[in-house]
């Protein structure tokens, strides 16, 4: 190891983000190596002035209430995300809870098998923003011809359009009125945020009756795989 | 109770660097964490989270830059000129760092607030929140090598500005 190759690695060593044999050999070079021992303590001491100086900060007790009303208010709102959740409680003031034991939840989640379908479940995938129409009115044609149908609409890429504050379809009539309509009867819309982030669309812009996903794909793939769902592109 | 809202309320200090903006920001994204919650699926929640705060806090300050027009933004231009790409990454060998080593909590923390918010978010999750580079590359959306290169080009700018402002200090300049 020489001088480039410690200087290079310096950083990852004192974080201890090295494999053992690197750690070593960048070690060994400091022993022998004046110059890179300097740099080392420069480092070392840099790191030092960041813990004296910075220390982890306890948030505020009002935006501890604050926070925890928010997702009241939200859960109000919108129970149905909560009952999505296994836990199924959506009594405002569980929210805060339901949150803290996400990762509980998650790993039940995992354990569990395919649930028995006890109704039909389809998930729309909606990708491109030509289609919206269509698929806004298949799908009023298809709640009507099979009641009680679950639906759920994903919508990525182009698709996320029509979900978006002040969208208006050839006609000029604004989509969120027959979303809110659709949604009224137990319709789930869900926008994937990556296609958000890479179209740099701020999540404020999607309207309240969709939520958001990580990933479209993902949920569409999680949706078929976890919880029964038929595919349906449109 | 709820979790990593120290952890969240942190980061948000340190990116937004004020207090308001930092509770703003918070609270969106954990209403913004409830709204995925149906999908979150598996992963550690921590760094999850500590992501939806950093776009929150990006996405306000945009916001409030773009309304209150420019001019907040001048140590980007600086720290542009100290990281070129290929600048050298040496530390020199330097009696500054004994100056770093008396310098003050107030004068740490100004000069970590100044420095750009590229550096000092990588800076921030990695000594302050402990993150791995792993948990810095998911957060801030970079490869696990721009984390690498971030880390020390940013202790080596900090390291800078840190002796300078002893220096200064002390000689009374």
């Amino acid at each position: 190891m020489n001088c480039t190759d410690t200087t290079r690695l310096m950083n990852a060593y004192s974080d201890g983000e090295l494999e053992l044999a690197m750690s070593l050999a960048v070690e060994e070079h400091l022993e022998s190596c004046a110059r890179c021992r300097g740099s080392f303590a420069g480092l070392q001491a840099v790191r030092g002035a960041i813990g004296r100086g910075c220390e982890f900060q306890a948030a505020p007790e009002s935006l501890r209430s604050r926070v925890r009303a928010g997702l009241d208010g939200e859960c109000a709102r919108r129970p149905w995300a909560l009952l999505r959740s296994p836990l199924a409680v959506a009594a405002p003031g569980l929210v805060a809870l339901v949150l803290a034991g996400w990762l509980v939840v998650a790993e039940v989640m995992k354990g569990a098998g395919p649930p028995v379908a006890a109704q039909t479940r389809v998930v729309y995938h909606v990708s491109s923003s030509d289609t919206a129409s269509a698929a806004l009115r298949n799908l009023a044609n298809h709640l009507q011809a099979a009641p009680g149908v679950k639906v759920v609409v994903v919508a990525h890429n182009n698709g996320v359009d029509f979900l978006l504050r002040g969208a208006r379809d050839q006609s000029n009539r604004l989509y969120e009125a027959e979303v809110k309509r659709l949604s009224q009867r137990g319709v789930e819309f869900r926008v994937c945020y990556n296609t958000l982030e890479r179209r740099q669309i701020a999540s404020s812009e999607v309207i309240t009756e969709a939520t958001l996903v990580p990933s479209g794909i993902a949920e569409i793939g999680r949706l078929q795989s976890r919880e029964g769902y038929v595919y349906m592109r449109l | 109770m709820l979790p990593h809202l120290d952890a969240a309320y942190t980061l948000a200090f340190w990116l937004t660097r004020n207090e308001d903006q930092a509770r703003d920001a918070v609270q969106e994204a954990f209403l913004r964490a409830f709204r995925f919650f149906g999908s979150f699926r598996g992963e550690d929640g921590r760094p999850w989270l500590l992501k939806i705060v950093r776009n929150a806090c990006y996405e306000l300050l945009e916001r409030e830059h773009a309304s209150a027009g420019a001019g907040e933004f001048d140590e980007e231009a600086v720290g542009a000129e100290a990281t070129a790409p290929g600048a050298v990454l040496v530390f020199p060998v330097n009696p500054e760092t004994a100056a770093i080593e008396r310098a003050n909590r107030e004068l740490v923390r100004r000069c970590l607030k100044a420095m750009p918010h590229d550096y000092r978010e990588v800076l921030v999750l990695r000594e302050l929140h402990g993150c791995s580079y792993k948990e810095i590359a998911v957060i801030a959306g970079v490869p696990i090598g721009t984390v690498m290169s971030r880390l020390a080009r940013g202790r080596r700018l900090l390291r800078a500005r840190i002796g300078e402002s002893v220096k200064r200090e002390e000689t009374g300049t």
